[in-house]
């Protein structure tokens, strides 16, 4: 690099713009988020992993001249092919779209931590570890030596405290200096040490040059020699060996697989099917995996377990090893009392009055949703009717555009976003506190019953506020067959909106004793669907493996800061689909297919549901947004001065309307999720299941009621 | 460890205690896994979270209705559906009460 001439020009060009890019991985809950939150702001976005149904967050900053891209990837407890996040992690890390790993991990639990940071560094990639919760860690008496840490695993390690933001930067300073040095030194003592006090300036100490990072950092850094920590037991080192030699023999050079050798022989021997697939594209190669499944036999045989559990229990042995010289532990203070957390835990697992107050929880989830949600949309609908006063809408091009697509807009804010917000605030203060594993180990004895284990109430219970992000959440299932099940059944949870009108014609008119009676047979359609998708779909029902999380005092930042990240990501992707739709149904209307749309649809509303014929294009515009169907019923009683809507439809029709509604179709935005997580054919599947079984019981109710009235 | 070595400790463990299924056993038991046989994909989650032949457990929380129990590995808790909890075998060495 040219030095620069003058101090003047030097500070002007302190920025270098390299782009570095950074991955945050580790086991679920152990802060990766938060560390990303602080350090990306929010200038982050949501989106899946190409192909994949896993979701992606990415984000970016400048820091000490560099241009910093980093991805929060899943979290995951290995790197074995055993979930879609874990495939989706590993080749991503593996990829050369990234340049290090910071290994965040949670110093109360350093010992599955470290058995994913031991996978991790098998990969041969750049790493810092981030232990992070030290605040709680040393609150119970306990701490770390980060020298001996450094020491055994020749890599940065720095304490964090991600919810305050102590050592989040120190992470950015170790991770660029290592892109630099290209190895990491851990004589510099006094100077690291420095670095772990929380006051710390942040300053370029070498103008770091240009480097043509495309030619890929990761060839040049040079990987500690760690054999002494990562090797195994005799029997299975040795068989290792042998197959890596092999490999190299006859692969040669593994840069192409992107795996070092050693990952590829250790994963071959443990039969992972993605690292199988992947070598055997060459065809010469399945000499190899022919010998590693003779040696597989072979370790089983001898230690008389499964390769996994002889393989986890050496790694395990290796950590148990170090974690002695790692962990200090105060003993002469450490105390253990029942913490008010350990009493919350009892009572919300309690075999009665957990479910007491999973019940109350759920209530207040939709209680508070819908009466935010309903005090602004009403804020929404006057804003609206006051801007519309001045509007001509006389033409048909202000028509369309105004009630079509201003109007869409509003509705879709009114209607949808005053629930959303409130309802995601709700979760996210849910999620972070710790409380939905508890409902899921409550009931996944139940949610056996319908095909799925205990992770899809978490889900079923996000449905209540909005399906949306509710079916988007379904992703944590582990399995294909068991997303989709979860997935239908979600759609099916009558949300924030459906309950509008649900509660508007049915609890106004009949009383809160028939909106019992709807949700009843609502939760009978919801088991009925569940039964028939587990007899239907191949394969069979997972065992729940889900860990217990402690509960956790909710932080405000994190829960503020998630709420709009995921509310701006809702805003983008579904409102301008609405507002398209909006615009669409206004031509319809307008060319009067909307007329013949009614015509078409009588069989279905007059005749099986016995409702009046207008219903019909309110069932199509309600698909957008359920609560339409109501709100579209009320004009029309007004327009057509009838004034009331219980002049306008009997109670047999309000409830048969109203159940109808809650049953016929995930809404549109629902939807398209759907099709995202899973696929368009399946997204359709399950919408006609849903209108079949609709107008089916719709007819039920409607003749039930006629012949038990006429006879 | 040698691995003779450790069959033999875990023999010498199985005549002196008894041998449950993990479902079997009362809540609060201190335990040691003995054998997880849960087939491919579930044995080799398990072994990830620590769930591996020679680890102390203890059984913490079990749901009613014949629900999942919950155990404290490595001091986490991992909740576990009763299917699989039929399929890891465990020594009790308390002197159980009653
Ligand atoms: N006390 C404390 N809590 C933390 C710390 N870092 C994260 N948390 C909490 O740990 C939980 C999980 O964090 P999150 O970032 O969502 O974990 P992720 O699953 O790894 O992304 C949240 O409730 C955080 O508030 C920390 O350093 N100290
Ligand atoms: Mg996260």
């Amino acid at each position: 690099m040219k030095d620069c001439c003058s101090h003047k020009e030097r500070k002007k060009n302190q920025f270098i713009g390299n782009k570095i890019n950074i991955a945050l991985a580790g086991n679920p809950n152990v802060g990766k988020s938060v560390i990303f939150n602080q350090l990306t702001g929010l200038s982050q976005t949501i989106g899946n992993w190409p192909g994949k149904t896993v979701e992606k967050m990415e984000g970016h900053l400048n820091f000490l001249g560099h241009n910093i891209n980093i991805v929060d990837l899943p979290g995951i407890y290995s790197l074995s092919a055993y979930s879609l996040e874990e495939i989706v992690s590993r080749e991503y890390i593996a990829s050369d779209e990234v340049d290090l790993i910071i290994n965040v991990i949670d110093a109360t639990n350093l010992e599955r931590n470290l058995f994913f940071t031991f996978q991790l560094l098998e990969l041969k990639i750049p790493i810092v570890i981030a232990v992070n919760q030290m605040d709680i860690l040393r609150k119970r008496n306990k701490d770390i030596n980060f020298e001996m840490f450094e020491q055994i695993f020749k890599v940065p390690v720095i304490p964090v405290v991600a919810v305050h933001g102590v050592g989040v930067y120190q992470l950015l300073e170790e991770a660029i200096e290592l892109i630099y040095e290209h190895k990491f030194n851990p004589h510099k003592k006094e100077h690291r040490k420095k670095r772990r006090t929380h006051h710390h300036h942040f300053k370029i100490k070498h103008m770091y040059p240009k480097l043509e990072l495309n030619t890929s950092s990761r060839e040049l850094f040079q990987f500690p020699d760690l054999s002494p920590l990562l090797s195994f037991g005799k029997e299975v080192e040795e068989k290792i060996q042998l197959l890596e030699d092999n490999i190299e023999q006859n692969i040669g050079d593994t840069e192409k697989y992107h795996y070092p050798s050693r990952f590829i022989a250790l994963k071959l021997l443990e039969n992972d099917r993605e690292i199988e697939k992947l070598i055997s594209k060459d065809i010469h190669n399945s000499e190899i995996i022919k010998t590693s499944k003779d040696y597989r036999k072979n370790l089983e045989e001898y230690h008389g377990e499964e390769i996994s559990t002889i393989i986890s229990s050496e790694i395990y042995q290796n950590i148990n090893k170090i974690i002695d010289s790692i962990l200090i532990i105060d003993t002469r203070k450490e105390t253990k009392k029942q913490s008010i957390t350990d009493i919350i835990d009892h009572l919300t697992t309690h075999s009665i009055l957990g479910y007491v107050i999973l019940a109350l929880v759920l209530i207040g989830i939709y209680y508070f949703t819908f009466i935010i949600g309903d005090f602004l949309g009403g804020l929404v609908d006057q804003l609206y009717t006051y801007l519309s006063t001045d509007i001509d809408t006389s033409t048909v091009a202000g028509k369309i555009l105004w009630e079509g697509a201003v109007g869409g807009f509003f509705g879709a804010v009114g209607g949808v976003l005053v629930y959303v917000i409130p309802f995601f605030l709700l979760i996210e203060i849910l999620q972070d506190s710790g409380y939905l594993p508890r409902a899921a180990f409550l009931l996944d004895k139940f949610m056996h019953v319908l095909g799925v284990h205990g992770k899809t109430i978490i889900t079923m219970i996000l449905g209540f506020g909005c399906n949306v992000p509710a079916c988007a959440g379904c992703r944590i299932m582990e399995t294909e067959r068991e997303k989709k099940i979860s997935i239908a059944l979600t759609s099916l949870i009558p949300c924030a909106a459906t309950m509008v009108v649900v509660m508007g014609l049915v609890g106004e008119y009949l009383g809160i004793g028939f909106v019992g009676l709807l949700f009843l047979i609502n939760f009978i359609v919801i088991i009925f669907v569940g039964r028939i998708l587990n007899k239907t779909m191949p394969g069979e029902c997972t065992e729940l493996i889900m860990e217990m999380h402690e509960y956790r005092k909710p932080n405000t930042r994190v829960i503020i800061k998630q709420t709009w990240v995921r509310t701006r990501e809702f805003v983008f992707r579904s409102l301008p689909i609405i507002i398209l739709i909006g615009i669409l149904l206004e031509v319809m209307y307008i060319f009067s297919v909307l007329e013949s749309v009614n015509i078409i649809l009588t069989p279905i509303t007059v005749f099986c549901l016995g409702l009046p014929a207008v219903t019909g294009i309110f069932l199509i515009y309600g698909i957008l947004r359920k609560e339409l169907t109501f709100a579209l019923l009320e004009v029309l009683a007004v327009s057509i001065g009838v004034g009331s809507v219980s002049l306008l439809l009997s109670p047999i029709q309000m409830f048969v309307f109203s159940l109808v509604t809650m049953l016929y179709i995930p809404c549109f935005a629902t939807i398209i999720i759907i099709a995202k997580q899973t696929n368009w054919k399946y997204a359709l599947q399950i919408s006609l299941l849903e209108i079949t079984i609709a107008i089916i019981i719709g007819s039920i109710v409607n003749w039930g009621y006629f012949l038990i009235v006429n006879f | 460890m040698d691995i003779q070595n450790r069959k033999s400790i875990l023999n010498k463990e199985r005549g002196s205690s008894l041998i449950k299924c993990l479902g079997e056993c009362e809540i609060g038991d201190e335990l040691e896994v003995i054998k997880v046989d849960a087939g491919g994909t579930a044995t080799q989650r398990l072994a990830t979270l620590g769930i591996v032949p020679g680890v102390k457990i203890i059984k913490s929380k079990s749901a009613p209705f014949n629900g999942p129990v919950e155990i404290i590995v490595k001091g986490t808790k991992i909740v576990l559906g009763r299917g699989l909890v039929a399929k890891i075998i465990v020594s009790c060495n308390n002197i159980c009460m009653g």
